[in-house]
């Protein structure tokens, strides 16, 4: 994939100067509009508004049980500072974003580049890779709590049957394992998304190119390395961010697997309590733009970094 | 209704179908008429079209209950259900954003306080029928502020469940009225190697283990709160502190499966279903009929109600029932107290009991049941409804939601073993009282 | 030669412990689905159902058999399949075409503002759910869109676009410029370039972007939740939940119901698989 200069680059028509430049050049303008405009309205109807109007709300003290809706600055900002629930939030949150991306960007390429790679029997493979991601949640989730149930689990069973542990193991007591096991689930839906991304990227790659490679001598690793990633590189970035922004929004995982407990409650599970369950809504609502702004921010750093490191490629 | 487990789904959604296109018929014929027939139509569609909504949990009442009440008003029911998880999020997105989820909603005993707060529900004193507010005895649950917002249709409370068999193979003839006859009940059970862990308890963070943990303070006799509002479980002395002491000791003692920390009511009665439990200690009369079906469970005929044990001689529970509201913002107010009415009545009590299991809130209904001898555990069902008390006096507080999440936090941390029983106490205390001063 | 047996057998196994990662707890809800309520809880844990049953099945599908059915389940579990398949099949359709048009834009035509445009509907990608919902349900409340497919399309369409759009423009960016300047010396118009010639080349990462926004439509839950109130729109991710009841929660049923909900969208990657394969170069000789 090329950088973002392309984009920026001008379009054909600029390129090959005709007496009709301009003409084309602003037909080009209008068709864009024409074309850009019922997203652009779709999308400040369904987001853009509501998140202004959130954040207006972020601004102000929203409790339904408290009469008025006065004006508090950064209030709800600066009390999340110094809010224990929303520090342990944070850092269980930023345990699953690590653990997450890196599992998913690893296992995806890795089935990205085994489903590429094959000749036969790719659809079934690829059917298979993708049943996690189709199953409900709510039935994903009673299928992993059963798994991990310390007495009639899948988990403990095997491995006692094959004698790894002596007695049956409490996964949620411990929140190291707690914290993995929630992971675990969420790394089981989502990694089929990266899959699925890489996989479309590793296609457009000319099958020329890994044959160069090969007449060059280049091993396996070195052909990924110097030929594979950078070619796929706009879809890592794609991959990366989306796996950090889900895992940034992680919840039903940890709820259903342990409740509102504080060794894996996310931070999405904080604003859920504070937000729906004690009814200070606008202090929720200044959590989730947080979450919000971080998630975009730490996305952003991936994705420039990428093109600056491919720029040149 | 949440009543029991089977027939929850006997909705009709063909006749919603036929409905949904008999309107647009009606509309459609409007358009194309004679402006004549156009305003004759018109007219018959208002007069007609008196519909309300309904939100509840599980299958919501059964078909014909509803038929009947559109057969005896006029009135069409959209009936829409939610799992009881989902069902708190969808109230509370359509309430705060100033719209009526629908015209008539469940209200769960531990949203009163908050829904009052915000003002978001009808009083409903002046227009329930009389004989419901007289009959029903958990009514002050429902109130708020002097308000009363719900109706109650559903009757739950807690009580204890038992596994007779493994008490009789145990040697023991009679359940356990007393804490230490519990424990004695429990420790013979586990020596006599019929069930590992005899006691169920679930020990998760969340509203099974705060409930839980509430109703073992009033085993030992103790309640929440004294007169002021201020905590009354700090106190080595008093019953909530002796709570969590009994749940760290039965853990420890093995009396608690250790693996209930990630346990709530359903992986709790799994077990008990399977033969691995021999008590449920919080319970309620709902699932009984569940645990005595062949199809569902391993103990079918072995699971029986129990009255809460005490130290007191003098049994005691709350209730935790649901009510039927009307939301402020509700468009067909009149026609949704209508309908609360025609389903709180002795009759239809009665006859929804009889459909769907769900337990009437209704005194004359629970008696005309046991005396037909249609009621399950009958007996211990209605010694105990006679000992239901409200666990906060004055309704449920607004504060309820975080002191219950933070009393479930810490009985769980004690139960893993990451809290002492003071600190236990200390950090519940500590949370009642930020949650309360923030109103 | 040794070389290559060895790089088959590698592939081999991890394909086989692909299928284990991703097939474990998929059988694990198919063996729940097929045993006995008495049998799910079991310790030691049943690896293979002890006595299949296909009870949970009949429930769901059987009252299309004729079979005698009190509970009426089946009415309900087929609608809300019909639901689902309405909702997450408008949605990707809709949502496909809208960025592969709106991406070409963001790509190929200058106007003012575009990168601006671009870069903020893929930052909406970090929007979490809770941020718009109240705001949304009033919304959608006020033009009565609730429980109407295409309210719920559309949000769905808000919420899959960034994804797509950016999934699209990165596979246009790869294309050469040259073909479509072929395009237009033959005198092709911009639309019709578009449509006819870089869509067609674009089709792996069309096909990606349906698979994308299909299953993630699919298992949407929170969305029709709170918009899908009644039976006329409520999916199969809303109604399953409800087989847990507050005493008795139907496994059995739930997984049954689960296992059923997966076959729709294998079906649709085993059928596009073959568009994914395409390979996008392989006439253009770049």
């Amino acid at each position: 994939m090329s950088t973002p200069d392309a984009a920026l680059a001008p379009p054909f028509a600029a390129e090959v100067p005709k007496p009709g430049l301009l003409q084309r050049v602003s037909s080009d303008a209008g068709l864009g509009i024409v074309l850009a405009l019922p997203v652009v309205i779709l999308m400040a109807a369904f987001v853009f508004v509501p998140v202004a109007l959130t954040a207006w709300d972020s601004f102000h003290r929203v409790t339904p049980m408290l009469p008025g809706e006065p004006f508090v600055g950064f209030r709800n900002y600066t009390r999340m500072l110094s809010d224990p629930a929303v520090r342990n939030a944070w850092w269980n949150t930023w345990f699953y974003v690590a653990a997450a991306v890196s599992l998913e960007l690893v296992l995806g390429l890795g089935a990205a580049l085994l489903l590429n790679g094959m000749k036969h029997g790719r659809r079934w493979l690829l059917a298979a890779v993708i049943l996690p991601w189709a199953l409900p949640p709510v039935v994903n989730a009673m299928v992993w709590s059963w798994i991990y149930n310390p007495h009639y689990g899948l988990l403990n069973g095997l491995l006692m049957r094959f004698g790894l542990i002596g007695e049956a193991r409490v996964w949620m007591n411990d929140q190291a394992s707690a914290l993995i096991c929630v992971t675990l689930v969420h790394v089981w839906r989502m990694m089929p998304l990266n899959a699925v991304i890489l996989l479309a990227a590793l296609q457009t790659i000319p099958r020329e190119l890994y044959e160069a490679a090969e007449v060059d001598g280049a091993g396996r690793l070195k052909t990924l390395r110097l030929v594979t990633l950078p070619l796929i590189s706009g879809a890592l970035g794609i991959a990366l961010t989306q796996s950090t922004i889900t895992a940034f929004n992680i919840f039903d995982e940890a709820w259903i697997l342990a409740k509102a407990s504080a060794l894996t409650r996310p931070i999405q599970g904080q604003i859920y309590m504070t937000a729906f369950q004690d009814l200070k809504f606008s202090y929720g609502m200044a959590m989730s733009i947080t979450v919000m702004l971080v998630s975009i921010l730490v996305s952003s750093v991936y994705v420039l970094r990428i093109y600056r490191e491919t720029r040149f490629d | 209704m949440s009543g029991s487990g089977s027939g929850k789904n006997d909705k009709t959604p063909n006749m919603e179908l036929e409905m949904r296109f008999s309107d647009h018929f009606r509309a459609r014929r409007c358009v194309l008429g004679l402006p004549l027939a156009l305003s004759a139509a018109l007219v018959a569609a208002m007069a007609q079209a008196e519909e309300i909504t309904v939100l509840l949990p599980g299958g919501g009442y059964p078909a014909s209950v509803i038929e009947e009440f559109t057969a005896e008003t006029g009135i069409e029911v959209d009936q829409q259900t939610l799992a009881w998880d989902q069902l708190h999020t969808r109230i509370i997105t359509a309430l705060v954003a100033g719209t009526a989820p629908a015209d008539v909603i469940e209200l769960d005993w531990s949203w009163v306080g908050q829904f009052g707060a915000a003002g978001w529900l009808e009083p409903l004193d002046d227009v329930l029928d009389p004989s419901a507010l007289e009959q029903v005895s958990v009514l002050p649950i429902f109130q708020a502020g002097g308000k009363t917002l719900g109706a109650p249709y559903n009757n739950d409370f807690k009580m204890m469940v038992v596994n007779t068999a493994h008490l009789e193979k145990a040697g023991i003839t009679a359940p356990p009225t007393t804490v230490d006859e519990l424990l004695a009940a429990g420790r013979a059970v586990k020596e006599a190697g019929i069930t590992e862990h005899p006691f169920g308890l679930p020990l998760s963070v969340g509203e099974a283990t705060s409930t839980a943990w509430y109703l073992i303070t009033m085993m030992y006799g103790g309640d929440l709160f004294d007169a002021d509002g201020n905590p009354a479980f700090t106190d080595p002395e008093s019953g909530g502190y002796k709570a969590l002491e009994f749940i760290r000791t039965a853990v420890e003692e093995g009396l608690i499966d250790p693996a209930s920390t990630a346990y709530g009511n359903p992986e709790v009665r799994e077990a008990f279903k399977a033969g691995d439990i021999s008590f449920i200690l919080s319970d309620g009369p709902g699932p009984l009929s569940t645990y005595n079906d062949p199809e569902k469970s391993a103990i079918a005929g072995q699971s029986a109600a129990s009255v809460v044990p005490n130290v007191s001689g003098e049994t005691r529970t709350y209730g935790l029932p649901e009510a039927l509201a009307v939301p402020s913002a509700s468009g067909s107010k009149d026609a949704a107290v209508k309908f609360i009415n025609f389903v709180m009545s002795k009759e239809m009590q009665e006859n929804v009991y009889t459909l769907d299991g769900t337990l009437p809130t209704r005194k004359d209904a629970l008696a005309d049941l046991n005396a037909a001898g249609t009621l399950e555990s009958g007996d211990a069902i209605v010694a105990q409804v006679g000992a239901v008390g409200p666990l906060f006096d004055g309704g449920t507080p607004p504060w309820y939601p975080p002191f219950s999440n933070a009393a479930a936090a810490a009985v769980n941390a004690v139960a893993i073993g990451q809290m002492s029983v003071d600190e236990a106490v200390a950090s519940i205390a500590r949370a009642a009282e930020d949650a309360r001063a923030e109103y | 030669m040794t070389a290559l047996h060895l790089r088959r057998a590698g592939m081999a196994l991890a394909a086989i412990l692909l299928l284990i990662w991703s097939l474990g707890p998929v059988y694990w809800a198919l063996a729940t689905s097929l045993m006995k309520p008495t049998d799910i809880a079991a310790s030691p844990v049943n690896l293979v159902p002890p006595s299949i049953t296909f009870e949970h099945y009949a429930k769901l599908v059987g009252g299309l058999f004729g079979q005698p059915d009190e509970t009426g389940i089946w009415r309900d579990f087929l609608r809300a399949l019909g639901n689902s398949l309405v909702l997450a099949g408008g949605a990707t359709i809709a949502t496909t075409a809208i960025a592969a048009i709106a991406a070409y834009a963001a790509v190929r035509l200058e106007f003012p503002g575009r990168n601006l445009v671009f870069y903020m509907i893929v930052a909406t990608l970090a929007v979490p759910g809770y941020t718009v919902l109240i705001p949304l349900y009033r919304m959608m409340v006020g033009l009565g869109w609730v429980d109407t497919y295409g309210g719920i399309i559309l949000i769905y369409i808000s919420a899959y676009l960034p994804l797509s759009m950016w999934l699209m423009r990165s596979v246009y960016e790869s294309l050469p410029l040259s073909i479509e300047e072929a395009a237009f010396l033959d005198g092709a118009g911009r639309l019709y370039t578009m449509v006819r010639i870089v869509m067609p080349l674009a089709l792996p990462g069309l096909i990606a972007a349906a698979i994308l926004t299909f299953l993630g439509a699919w298992g949407q839950f929170a969305v029709p939740l709170v918009f899908a109130p009644t039976a006329a729109t409520k999916p199969l991710t809303v109604l399953i939940p409800e087989f847990a009841t507050k005493n008795y929660v139907d496994y059995g049923l739930i997984n049954a119901a689960g296992v059923f909900a997966m076959i729709p969208p294998a079906l649709v990657v085993i059928f596009l698989n073959r568009f994914l394969l395409s390979g996008l170069m392989a006439g253009t000789g770049k």
